[in-house]
């Protein structure tokens, strides 16, 4: 009998010493690597862009681990899709919070952004909006908060430079008919008013029209210095194009929907003129874009869909980095409260592709806004406001 | 507001109307002959627009040439449909549920994969959508705006003397009246369906073209324009091509004119308004017999 069990014994013990083994290797391997989430979409209509801001993520994280990592640990991003549906964006949170035990994750889409917030603050884990701009993102919660800023700081800088730079003393708003179009072109009126300026014509228009002679012909009506259009990339060529060709010869301005070469190729001289904005810098303002952009051109044989929005997603990881090298250094376990007070505590970055960035508590980001305009077929660097 | 700008306003709505019409047209023949509700033209649109763009951005085709190839593609393609889906269903005795579920399915297939071909991002089949403009008495008329209406009052006329002038267009009426006894006269019933499924996508065609000349396009852009075609269908008579292309017009100015009573945001509203009242009140048409009657509170 005793003779019998011998092998089952002998095999069992080294079943047992095998696993202890490769468990003892799953921890050292783990405690190698430095974790956090990344959720977005890389399916559905979104896919088009969100691939390319996962792309420069990852590009960040094999750059930072290239240099040695984050106090000799390698960083480790795990990645989930979101198809920029809340839903799915709920899923993600979920598993980073409950299977992968992250500290801490990243996301956008101001949907994606708003549906996990209650995630992220009752489980106390650092959530991150890296390219969300709803301004409702900085009323989300204490474990919320955005390194991209939200809607309200580019219009309202451009509201403000038409009036006092410009001169601008009336102006005409048109707007799509949406969330983010009624919320940029109230935050437009209510700044400019606020410079000083009068509104002359506030104007919408249906998401799905193609024809805008109406609510432009009250433009014209009103005779504004300049007409601020708060539209997507799907209308605003049309809605400029129609505007010049109804003799309407005033400047236009929208924000950055606008900085698309597209708008340029579309329009031709129609153009000329056309204020838009950045919220990233451009290859004048800082060489590592250039790098960035070649890089881009190098691998990918094309340039990045939202180049701005990739330039935030390369940033984020180096971030995180931050985060997690002043938890080190503080000697605090990674969880996120420690993650939310060293992001309190170190407010200013210093990142390679968006400059500095200065994370406020009242969960807001200050970022300097670049007015580019169409001069000569292409857009040229008009000032920066800071 | 002014004179000018009522004018202005009705020109332009004039002139927006003639894809409007064409797409009407399009969808109303298919309905008076086939007799289905063909929801599969938005996909068949989407397969002009995209079919022209590769023509002329990617094989860099004269634009004459691109139109006859988008035209002989969507040709071929809503040939190929008509046979080997509606002409399944018809074997089967599907009910017209099962019609109309395929058509939608097409559609939103197409959209789908035109959306994972070409992106989400718009897309215009020329790369300026400027046209020059001239003014005549205080009103701008784009070049675009004469092509629009030249073009559509040429394939309206033409439409209509092959429905009134022709053998075919007698062949089709009387498909549409009897199919069963159009077969016993002789008629080719297979051979009507495809010369109305060619005219149909000779009026896409053109709408298309027209659309895409002045407007970017998304791949779910179609299926939002074939609201007002179903409504034109319905208020201009079921089976009325030219009626559904004279309330495709009339809808179209009445949408451009509401800008006068309601902000222009809430345009779209008056199209399901109208949908609304029509299924309601004049499902068979809007005509001043259905009109009498409503008012008379059904007598006769």
């Amino acid at each position: 009998m005793h003779q019998k069990r011998r092998p089952f014994l002998a095999l069992a013990t080294a079943v047992f010493c095998l696993s202890a083994f490769f468990a003892s290797m799953a921890v050292a391997q783990a405690n190698d690597t430095i974790k956090f989430g990344l959720s977005m979409p890389l399916s559905g209509t979104q896919a088009l862009f969100g691939a390319d801001q996962v792309k420069a993520a990852q590009w960040a994280v094999a750059d930072i681990n290239a240099k040695g990592g984050v106090n000799g640990k390698q960083l480790e991003m795990i990645l989930i899709d979101t198809a920029a549906d809340p839903q799915l964006g709920i899923n993600a949170a979920k598993r980073f919070v409950s299977v992968d035990k992250l500290p801490i994750f990243l996301t956008s889409w101001s949907a994606v952004v708003k549906a996990v917030a209650p995630i992220a603050n009752r489980e106390k884990v650092l959530e991150l909006s890296v390219g969300a701009n709803s301004p409702e993102i900085a009323t989300l919660g204490d474990y919320v908060y955005t390194t991209f800023p939200l809607a309200d700081v580019d219009v309202s800088a451009l509201a403000q430079y038409s009036h006092k730079t410009l001169g601008k003393q009336s102006a005409a708003v048109m707007y799509i008919n949406n969330d983010s179009g009624v919320e940029g072109a109230n935050i437009y009126k209510s700044m400019f008013e606020k410079s000083g300026g009068k509104i002359v014509a506030y104007e919408a228009y249906d998401a799905k029209a193609t024809d805008f002679t109406g609510a432009l012909l009250k433009v014209k009506a009103a005779n504004p210095e300049i007409i601020h259009i708060q539209g997507l990339i799907t209308d605003l060529p049309q809605v400029i194009a129609q505007m010049r060709q109804l003799g309407i010869t005033q400047r236009v301005s929208s924000y950055s929907a606008g900085y698309n070469p597209k708008v340029i190729e579309q329009l031709g001289a129609a153009a000329e003129g056309l204020i838009v904005t950045s919220l990233a810098p451009g290859v004048n303002d800082n060489p590592n874009v250039a790098a960035f952009i070649k890089r881009w051109q190098t691998t990918e044989k094309r340039t990045p869909n939202g180049l701005p929005y990739t330039q935030y997603l390369y940033d984020s990881p180096y971030i995180v980095a931050e985060l997690f090298k002043w938890i080190a250094k503080n000697k605090l376990p990674a969880t996120g409260e420690n993650l939310r007070k060293a992001l309190i505590t170190i407010k200013d970055f210093d990142l390679p592709m968006t400059g500095m960035l200065e994370v406020g508590a009242d969960h807001r980001v200050k970022k300097p806004v670049y007015l580019l305009t169409v001069e000569k077929g292409a857009f040229v660097p008009l000032a920066t406001i800071k | 507001m002014t004179f000018s700008i009522l004018l202005q306003i009705l020109w332009t709505g004039l002139a927006i109307s003639s894809y409007a019409v064409l797409f009407a047209m399009s969808f109303s023949l298919i309905l008076k002959v086939v007799k289905i509700w063909n929801f599969a033209q938005a996909g068949f649109m989407c397969l002009v627009f995209y079919s022209l763009y590769v023509c002329l951005n990617i094989f860099d085709w004269p634009m004459w040439i691109g139109v006859l190839a988008s035209f002989f593609i969507t040709s071929v393609s809503a040939i190929g449909f008509f046979r080997y889906g509606i002409e399944t269903l018809r074997a089967r005795n599907s009910t017209s549920l099962t019609f109309f579920i395929l058509t939608l399915v097409v559609s939103q297939f197409m959209g789908y994969f035109f959306a994972m071909c070409f992106g989400t991002e718009p897309i215009s089949i020329t790369k300026n959508i400027m046209s020059p403009v001239i003014m005549v008495g205080g009103i701008v008329i784009s070049h675009w705006d004469l092509q629009a209406l030249g073009l559509t009052t040429l394939t309206v006329l033409t439409l209509f003397v092959i429905m009134h002038k022709t053998h075919l267009g007698q062949f089709m009426s009387a498909v549409a009246d009897h199919p069963t006894l159009a077969r016993l006269y002789g008629i080719d019933v297979n051979r009507v369906y495809l010369y109305t499924i060619v005219l149909a996508c000779l009026l896409m065609t053109v709408g298309m073209y027209l659309f895409g000349l002045k407007v970017a396009m998304l791949p779910n852009t179609p299926l939002q324009m074939m609201l007002l075609a179903v409504i034109a269908t319905l208020l201009g008579g079921m089976g009325q091509v030219f009626g559904a292309a004279a309330a495709a017009i009339l809808l179209s100015l009445l949408q451009s004119l509401s800008v006068f009573v309601i902000p222009s945001e809430w345009q779209s509203l008056l199209i399901y308004a109208f949908l609304f009242l029509t299924i309601l009140f004049f499902p068979q048409g809007f005509s001043w017999q259905t009109m009498k009657s409503f008012l008379g509170g059904g007598k006769t």
